[in-house]
């Protein structure tokens, strides 16, 4: 069985074998520094000290922001 | 001392500086430290996950900055708020610059969303530094909804074309209660300090250091400039007049009538 997560408007696929569990496995294997990121899961914001706790599961909305540049 | 004073924050320095359009992290990072600022802003966007994305926190040295991420790409009160909350999650801290730009082209704020979004926000615990038009009544609405400063445009963003709004500046200087940023659209040293000249607190300035040829000595000219201007402003201009007003005796001339 596939999953399937929606991330920053883009879909990804997973194996059910391969998927992350939980949002910190994700940006691990996103390589994506967690110290620097923020994340949306439906709509509601995941503080970082719960990344390693959130589950992941099939057609979540996943938004991942961070600082940028701006005036 | 004369000090800034936002919400429960003193600052020495009067400019705010943006970290947008810098030629790269070094130089945004020797800029900044020019310009003697103690506030920059941020944006908060999608991490591109088809590639590295650079560090922008790692660059800027937190004990020294206060960060104040902003709220651009917001078109309504809703959005605006959403970034909010994401950036407090990012950055821990609840101070919040308001932008509402419904209008690409000319970036202008939506005075009703702005105001919407800021009474939302304060009612949510932050220290809200709203982006506006100059309009007096405005700021009243937005000082009255509990803003912590008033930042009304000297003109478009980004548009280096100076203080275009002044008479309404002006009106904004002398009724608010809260501290008056000038933000957007100084495009050199003078506008700024002119900005100081009349009365503002404080000025925001980003493209007009960030594009110039030389962004380090151009900080420099901005401090100088917030810094002279701010001194003239204590120091009680002298009256202009429409007639000339002679700087030497009017007596003594070495002539006989």
């Amino acid at each position: 069985m596939a999953i399937g997560l929606n991330i920053n408007g883009t879909v990804k696929t997973f194996d059910a074998a391969a998927c992350p569990a939980t949002l910190a496995e994700l940006l691990v294997q996103m390589k994506i520094d967690q110290a620097t990121v923020v994340a949306e899961i439906d709509g509601v914001i995941v503080p970082r000290d719960a990344f390693a706790t959130a589950r992941l599961a099939d057609g979540m909305i996943l938004e991942l922001v961070r600082f940028v540049p701006g005036g | 001392m004369d000090e800034l004073k936002i919400a429960d924050k003193t600052f020495s320095s009067r400019l705010l500086v943006g970290t947008g359009k810098f030629a790269s992290n070094a130089a945004m990072v020797q800029a900044i430290a020019a310009s003697g600022s103690q506030v920059v802003t941020v944006a908060l966007r999608r991490v591109d996950i088809e590639n590295e994305n650079d560090n922008l926190l790692s660059a800027i040295d937190r004990s020294k900055y206060l960060l104040l991420p902003n709220t651009s790409g917001a078109r309504d009160a809703a959005e605006a708020v959403r970034l909010a909350r994401l950036a407090r999650a990012a950055s821990g801290i609840h101070w919040v610059k308001l932008e509402v730009t419904p209008d690409p082209y000319y970036l202008l704020p939506d005075g009703e969303e702005t105001l919407k979004a800021a009474t939302s926000l304060v009612k949510e615990g932050f220290v809200v530094l709203p982006y506006m038009n100059a309009d007096p009544i405005l700021a009243k609405k937005l000082q009255d909804a509990g803003c912590a400063t008033v930042m009304p445009l000297a003109s478009p963003i980004g548009s280096n074309q100076g203080l275009k709004m002044r008479s309404s500046i002006a009106i904004i200087i002398e009724q608010a209660t809260v501290p008056v940023v000038v933000d957007a659209g100084l495009g050199a040293p003078s506008h700024a300090a002119e900005a100081m000249e009349m009365g503002a607190d404080a000025v925001l300035v980003n493209t007009a250091i960030a594009a110039a040829a030389n962004p380090t000595a151009m900080a420099t000219a901005f401090k100088l400039a917030v810094e002279a201007g701010r001194m003239a402003y204590r120091s009680g201009l002298a009256a202009q007049s429409a007639a000339a007003s002679a700087s030497s005796p009017l007596t003594g001339f070495l002539r006989n009538t």
